[in-house]
């Protein structure tokens, strides 16, 4: 009150030279009219003060209140202050994460398989026959790929596929980094993921460093247990093997200012692929002479990802993508069959060799011979990536659709660096097909798969794939040929109990070429569970 | 004829003089929009990331979310890690250093105000909970006046060109909010109480102190049991009230405890519709009153 009294002093005061004027009455009604809206527009201001002060307290009190109750005893209480907008300055996010500590979050992921065959169902699906993975190679390049834990392994009864152990936390102004342990059953434990981005580029730059997944396609550079099914897509799974492209190397994104989401990137990653840019190693590439590994990096990535907007419950994102490995190796062997002056070189070699073996003809001999070829050139793969999503708005997901689907199609295009014909048994060089060297073979290899996801209950969701790999799988050149496919139909009912359970039940029935001419059709059934231990996960897209 | 030209003119300058578009500001839910609308009005270029319809729980993030932000000022969220599903990794694929967390381009309505059911046991046994506090903050319109004031100061550090248009549009926001209040108390004094399906409106509740009868949804993130609604129906038998739930909560749960106490329940959007402004948020918390005063 005395402050509205002060205040209409001061008015009164600045009006006097006004006032001392001759005024007339309608003047000063104005003056008065104005006065009074004046003081009631400051005792409004004040009640309104009056108000926010008395709700503070309220709600000081309470606070109060609320911390002298007792708490149940558990270990991990969070108290935080009862401000937490004041340290920060209101300028951070609210969290529940500790202070410093990197987000920590842990992925349990085990199943129960069962196929008829064994159980060999699960590693044959990433053995499906590809011309490039042919003979001598085959068992070489698997046997590479079978040194680490393979995601999709698993035997008829009870699997822990692995634990995922995820860090992750802004470094500095500068970076962000994370780190993802990938633990199997066995207790090994691999590096997933180890790599920083940059945080405070501009011009809509990032760069990304370390070990990671590539931005390849879609599905790449998910987790297992982000998939919307237990195993991966065939495509993927022969084309680039277990872990997709997963490398050490550098990454830089581009997200233009355009009217459409468009971003854009490059990779350089190192080139150690288990079947993408495959080398042999050193003992054979002396054998074979083949060039050693190069330096890296040798595989290069080029990507582009596009989003229209197409309204709040629709999103869809398109993608093109290409890698090119500098160097890919490959052994070729084959039968060889020996006439005229190198059969008759032949067949004395043979009878020298008759008296450490008996029992054999010549005949059989003959098929002893081999010609055992290094071939080297490079390799391509193209990728294009369609995911369209609809958020129907329901409870627990209900009604929400997703549709995924990409195509691969991986070239090898190699020539041959030696053509050695050998005796199988000795290893001995009996002679050089000069008229292979130099000669090309092209391996090409596509494969295609495509999904739906629907959520036909709250919390319940239902997936359907097909996948194929080997729409075109033929190898032209020297020895060439063109093979059959191998694909597989998948379906699965998904259990999502919170955000953090999931349960899953996945039947597929599976046609696999597993060599040139030999096919093994069989169903496959999985039962996985998926915990969620830890941070909040991400709903990425 | 020159009259005319005159008039085009004239026009013309008028439309060069309204106050250019300053800032782009993203918002997560349309009342965060609508508080941006309130207090930035035509100074704010507006792109809400949220249907009105849509659960911020539960959302994805979008590329085109990201695009969004790619050119964002300024992005508003209700925060306390309501959106942590999607706008942690919108923000992040949208390479914008403006927007990071702790700097001037992100603002949290949920950091300006004092949090209710803060504290709780980090225990997820409990289901999808928020120890550092209800989020909900955008259902109680007297905060929301405290973080208009708070948007209107970071808005004036970003655009201090525009820093008494926006502290004006605070005011006239928060006046406008008393107002309503004054109404909004007398109209639910005495109301018998609200079933909610989920903590998210007990910040208006409280304010209002109106009685929270009871939650059907009682483990976040977790569809009840028939076992918590017949519990909930055997507590509240004889009691009289109405049952509150959103549009992407399931209704049949809510229907069926309806149906056995013999209550109305209502189906309420959480949030304003798109394009709102703060009146438009204010009808929508109206609505909401009106609804609680009407089960009587």
């Amino acid at each position: 009150m005395h402050k509205s009294l002060l205040q209409g002093a001061l008015v009164g005061a600045l009006l006097i030279p006004t006032a001392a004027l001759p005024a007339s009455d309608a003047e000063i009604t104005e003056l008065k009219s104005m006065l009074k809206d004046m003081k009631a527009d400051y005792e409004q201001r004040i009640q309104a003060l009056e108000n926010r002060l008395a709700d503070a307290e309220r709600e000081a009190a309470r606070q109060h209140e609320e911390a002298a109750r007792s708490k149940p005893m558990t270990a991990n209480v969070v108290r935080p202050a009862p401000t937490p907008a004041k340290s920060t300055g209101g300028f951070g996010a609210l969290t529940s994460g500790s202070a410093f500590n990197p987000q920590i979050s842990v992925i349990l992921d085990g199943n129960y398989y069962h196929d008829g065959i064994d159980g060999e169902g699960s590693v044959l699906v990433g053995e499906a026959f590809q011309p490039s993975l042919g003979g001598h190679g085959h068992g070489d390049e698997h046997g590479h790929g079978e040194e680490g834990h393979a995601h999709g392994a698993a035997d008829n009864g009870f699997n822990f596929r692995e634990a995922e152990i995820a860090f992750s936390a802004t470094v500095d102004p500068y970076f962000d980094a994370a780190m993802y342990l990938a633990v199997d059953g066995d207790g090994e434990v691999e590096l997933e993921e180890g790599y920083f981005q940059t945080r405070s580029l501009p011009y809509g730059l990032k760069v990304k460093g370390g070990k990671f997944l590539s931005d390849f396609g879609y599905i790449n550079k998910q987790h297992p247990h982000q998939w919307d099914f237990v195993d991966q897509n065939l495509p993927y799974l022969n084309l680039l093997g277990d872990h997709g492209l997963q490398d050490t190397g550098l990454q830089l994104t581009w997200l233009p200012d355009l009217p459409v989401y468009t971003l854009f990137g490059v990779e350089a990653l190192q080139g150690d692929q288990e079947i993408f840019g495959f080398t042999l190693d050193g003992d054979e590439q002396a054998e074979l002479g083949l060039d050693d590994t190069d330096d890296g990096p040798r595989l290069w990535t080029a990507f582009a990802k596009i989003s229209p907007d197409l309204g709040e419950k629709h999103a869809l994102q398109i993608g093109l993508s290409y890698a090119h490995n500098t160097q890919h190796q490959t052994a070729y062997t084959r039968e060889f069959e020996l006439e005229g002056d190198e059969h008759g070189h032949e067949e004395d070699h043979e009878e020298e060799e008759h008296g450490h073996d008996e029992g054999h003809d010549l005949e059989q001999e003959h098929m002893h011979a081999l010609l055992d070829g290094g071939l080297e050139g490079d390799a391509d793969l193209w990728g294009i990536d369609l995911v369209y999503k609809y958020d129907a708005g329901g409870a627990y997901g209900k009604g929400n659709f997703k549709f995924q689907a990409e195509y691969l199609r991986s070239i090898r295009d190699t020539k041959f660096r030696s053509a050695n014909i050998i005796d199988e048994e000795t290893d001995e060089i009996l002679d050089i097909d000069s008229s292979l060297i130099g000669s090309k073979r092209k391996f090409t290899t596509d494969g295609l798969y495509a999904q739906a996801i629907y959520g036909f209950a709250p919390r319940w969701t239902a997936g359907i794939r097909y996948d194929v790999l080997g729409l075109t799988n033929e190898v032209s050149g020297v020895d060439s040929g063109d093979f059959g496919s191998s694909d597989r139909w998948t379906l699965d009912v998904t259990w999502n109990l919170s955000e953090f359970s999931r349960l899953r039940a996945q039947y597929a029935h599976n046609d696999i070429l597993v060599s040139a001419d030999e096919r093994e059709r069989f169903d496959a059934f999985y039962l996985q569970f998926l915990m969620s231990l830890g941070t909040h996960g991400a709903h990425v897209f | 004829m020159i009259h005319r030209i005159l008039f085009g003119l004239v026009a013309l300058l008028a439309l060069a003089s309204t106050p250019a578009v300053a800032l782009d500001v993203v918002a997560t839910s349309p009342s965060m929009g609508a508080l941006v609308e309130a207090v930035a009005g035509s100074r704010a270029k507006l792109t809400v990331l949220a249907g009105q319809n849509q659960d911020l729980h539960t959302l994805q993030a979008k590329p085109t979310m990201m695009h969004a932000l790619r050119g964002a000022d300024l992005v508003v969220a209700i925060g306390a890690e309501l959106e942590v599903g999607w706008l942690p990794v919108a923000i992040q694929g949208a390479a914008n250093p403006k927007i990071l967390p702790g700097t001037n381009g992100y603002f949290e309505a949920a950091a300006q105000v004092p949090l209710l059911d803060a504290g709780a046991a980090a225990d997820r046994a409990m289901g999808d909970v928020h120890p550092v506090g209800n989020p909900h903050v955008n259902t109680d319109p007297v905060r929301m006046a405290t973080i208009a004031r708070a948007l209107a100061d970071r808005l004036a550090l970003i655009d201090s060109a525009g820093a008494s248009q926006y502290r004006r549009g605070a005011d006239a926001f928060a006046a406008e909010v008393d107002r309503r209040v004054q109404r909004w108390r007398g109209q639910l004094s005495g109301a018998p109480g609200v079933v909610l399906y989920h903590r998210d409106a007990v910040y208006l509740l409280d304010r209002f102190g109106v009685p929270l009868l009871g939650i059907i949804e009682s483990i976040p993130g977790v569809p009840p049991t028939g076992r918590q609604i017949s519990t909930l129906t055997s507590e509240l038998k004889g009691r009289s009230g109405i049952i509150i739930h959103a549009p992407y909560q399931s209704p049949k749960a809510p229907k069926s405890l309806a149906g056995s106490l013999g209550w109305r329940v209502v189906q309420l959007p959480m949030e304003p519709p798109e394009g709102a402004d703060g009146d438009g948020y204010l009808s929508h918390i109206g609505r909401w009153v009106d609804t609680i005063a009407g089960a009587r």
